[in-house]
């Protein structure tokens, strides 16, 4: 039996996953802070006694995302497009098109049916497209983040928010706030801007179905809504969307512990 | 300064102590960066060549060959910088001037630039106008006059605000290469251009002089050529190398530089026949094409592919800093002026993959060249390498992406800017690229 770990390095937090003979028997997550090396100590020690794992018993651990080079106890890394893709496809296994939408960035990759990424893309170092742009706007708003997604559902149609910069996003919201725009239309508006980007990030790749959303700002009900309308298509969400990278490390453990070359 | 008028159209009138201040503290960051660039590529191949000490030392901008020119102008030698792979090196060299590529390839000059001309400008652009005002390029500073081709908007007004401060030489290349006129108005150009360097220098090209010159760069093409050809199989050379020694041609004497540039060859065949690797025989192997890259600065691409994990090997590039430069011979049927100056016409425009020429079945000769790269080096993947604001290489990807995909070669568009801070997202898309190249094969 083969037990590895995956750790995620993100942004805003800090992602583990531990896998026995590729089953996952453990996720673990934590706010990734000033000291994000410390921070996933702590989740790492969190998820390997949440599995009943002793150090030892671990083959090998593997982290990603953007400070993966900080990550403690690991071994190597992945990288987050590789990731994706290993993940995706292991979860959803008809997924030929992985979109990982994160607080920071989003990217989406293109796969084979083994979970090989064949071509990726990256957002322009722009929050607009990502989690952090939600987050913004809905302090624009003065909702909870996590009330945006359902709030949007309930429009009946969609204002319109022209620029999908945070910073001038913002401002839009407000003037849609004095113009006295239902709070839901407005948080619509801002899950079809924020849709608008990721889908001709998506059309730059080549739209190649079915496709799989995943990553933090996958669980909001409201950017998969309208994701989905700009797409066309149906959206392939896993469970537990957000441990994707994490999962897709500690899956790439397991391989490259069995020697099967990655 | 050494201003052409006393009045300027375009650079500021800068007090010579800011000049002097600039210029002292980005000479300093430069010569750090050349050490750092050289020391990282000797760590990357701990068997490094030791002929590649030779371009090591003409590469530092300050050094040995900076004095070589300043003494050579002392004895009465024309020096004739150039902004582009247009510029009819031949024609130099028969009139016994010195020929030098003067664009810019540092990054600080390029924020002095933004002085001048918007941010959303070519970056090669803004830093060559940033390197004028502080004086900072010593070939620039050494050229007499200096010969600008307009390709592109950005070259075309570079060239305007230049003339602030040197002679400019302009030549209009054709946009369209396959018309009858184009040829004919092009080899105006270079007999344009010829009697402008005569002029200058004193010196008339004869036949026999202009012969002579035509086999020097023979000579050197064949030199180049034949190291362009060593990548081709498994890594004698990393390509960091590979590009500084075809850089170094534009900047060195040529002839010592061919001599040199045959003992490394001579290096690397003995070896490849010892097996001796520069990195192991199967790192995936890399081309890029797009933005013309230059010494020292804007090394970071290919210290990016050739450092990262997993590391890739640059096997070649088409890029118009490097690869280009001396890949094509004139070819000549007999030796008469007019022969020559066509042959010379010829291999200017017929033979350039630049990205300004349009046709009625599109540029198709630099999608082929580099399929045709592609293939001979055995290449597995392409980054497209753009720095924002050039727009005929950001414009051509999409037509160059549909040719590599119908041979299944990927291709990454890798957009940066003329800036350090962006190092760390570059590094996390060209690992992942390359990490993607080895998994397709050994999954
Ligand atoms: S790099 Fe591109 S935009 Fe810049 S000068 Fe060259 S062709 Fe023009």
């Amino acid at each position: 039996m083969v037990t590895t770990v995956g750790i995620d390095m993100g942004i805003q937090t800090v992602k583990v996953v531990v896998l026995k003979d590729r089953q996952v028997v453990a996720r673990a997550k934590g706010f990734s802070g000033f000291e994000p090396t410390k921070a996933a100590e702590e989740v790492f020690v969190q998820a390997l006694d949440a599995a009943k794992v002793a150090r030892e018993e671990v083959s090998l651990v593997l982290s990603t995302g953007s400070g993966m080079d900080m990550a403690p106890y690991s071994n190597g890394t992945v990288s987050m497009m590789g990731a994706d893709a290993r993940a995706g496809v292991f979860l959803i296994p008809t997924a030929r098109t992985v979109v990982d939408v994160g607080a920071e960035e989003a990217r989406a990759v293109k796969c084979d049916e083994r979970g090989i990424m064949m071509d990726f893309v990256v957002n322009e170092r722009c929050a607009a497209g990502a989690g952090t742009f939600i987050e913004a706007m809905a302090r624009a708003l003065e909702v909870k983040m996590e009330e945006m997604g359902p709030l949007s559902l309930k429009a009946e149609r969609a204002s319109p928010i022209n620029a999908s910069c945070v910073i001038f996003g913002e401002s839009d919201v407000v003037s849609l706030i004095h113009r006295q725009e239902s709070k839901p239309e407005i948080a619509r508006a801002v899950f079809d801007a924020m849709a608008d980007r990721i889908s001709s990030m998506v059309h730059r790749l080549g739209i190649n179905p079915d496709v799989a959303l995943v990553g933090g700002v996958a669980k909001d009900v409201g950017f998969i809504a309208s994701l989905k309308r700009k797409l066309g298509l149906e959206i392939l969400v896993p469970e537990y969307p957000e441990f994707v990278g994490a999962l897709g490390a500690a899956l790439t453990a397991t391989s490259r512990a069995k020697g099967a070359s990655k | 300064m050494k201003s052409q008028s006393a009045e300027k159209k375009y650079l500021p009138d800068m007090p010579q102590k800011e000049v002097e201040e600039l210029n002292a503290s980005v000479k300093a960051a430069s010569e750090r960066i050349m050490a750092d660039n050289i020391e990282r590529m000797k760590k990357t191949d701990p068997n490094r060549p030791a002929a590649m000490q030779y371009f090591d030392e003409v590469s530092n901008f300050f050094g040995m060959r900076q004095k070589e020119i300043q003494e050579a102008k002392a004895q009465g030698r024309k020096v004739i910088g150039y902004l582009c792979v247009f510029a009819p090196i031949e024609l130099i060299l028969a009139a016994d001037a010195i020929p030098v590529r003067v664009n810019s390839g540092w990054y600080d000059t390029s924020k002095l630039g933004d002085r001048i001309v918007p941010v959303e400008v070519c970056p090669v652009i803004r830093s060559t106008i940033g390197a004028k005002m502080i004086d900072l390029s010593p070939y620039l500073e050494l050229s007499d006059a200096v010969i600008s081709t307009l390709t592109c908007d950005g070259q075309t007004k570079l060239s305007e605000i230049l003339s602030d401060a040197k002679q400019m030489w302009i030549m209009t290349p054709p946009r369209v290469k396959d018309s009858a006129q184009s040829l004919h108005l092009w080899k105006e150009e270079i007999k344009a251009i010829k009697t402008q360097i005569e002029k200058l220098t004193g010196n008339k090209i004869t036949p026999k002089k202009l012969k002579e010159a035509i086999e020097t760069m023979q000579k050197a093409t064949k030199a180049f050529r034949r190291l362009q050809d060593l990548r081709k199989g498994n890594p004698v050379i990393m390509g960091r190398d590979a590009m500084l020694v075809n850089q170094m041609s534009m900047w060195d004497d040529i002839k010592r530089w061919t001599k040199k540039t045959e003992a490394l060859c001579d290096e690397l065949e003995k070896r490849a026949e010892k097996n001796e690797w520069a990195c192991p025989p199967d790192t995936p192997r890399v081309i890029v094409t797009g933005t013309p890259m230059f010494w020292p600065d804007n090394w970071k691409l290919p210290t990016l592919i050739e450092e990262a994990t997993p590391q890739g090997i640059l096997v070649g590039d088409e890029l118009c800093s490097s690869d280009r430069v001396l890949y094509d011979p004139v070819g000549i049927d007999e030796w008469t002026m007019d022969d020559m100056i066509n042959g010379i016409a010829e291999r200017y425009l017929m033979a350039s993959t630049c990205p300004c020429f349009t046709s009625k079945d599109g540029n198709e000769d630099r999608v082929n060249w580099l399929l045709n790269k592609v293939k001979d080096t055995k290449a597995q993947g392409v980054i497209y390498y753009v720095i924002r604001g050039c727009m005929l290489y950001a414009m051509e990807y999409s037509r160059v992406k549909k040719a590599l995909d119908k041979v299944d070669i990927p291709v990454y568009y890798l957009d940066t800017e003329y800036t350090r801070e962006d190092v760390g997202q570059m590094k996390t898309r060209v690992e992942a690229f390359l990490e993607m190249l080895s998994a397709r094969v050994d999954f």
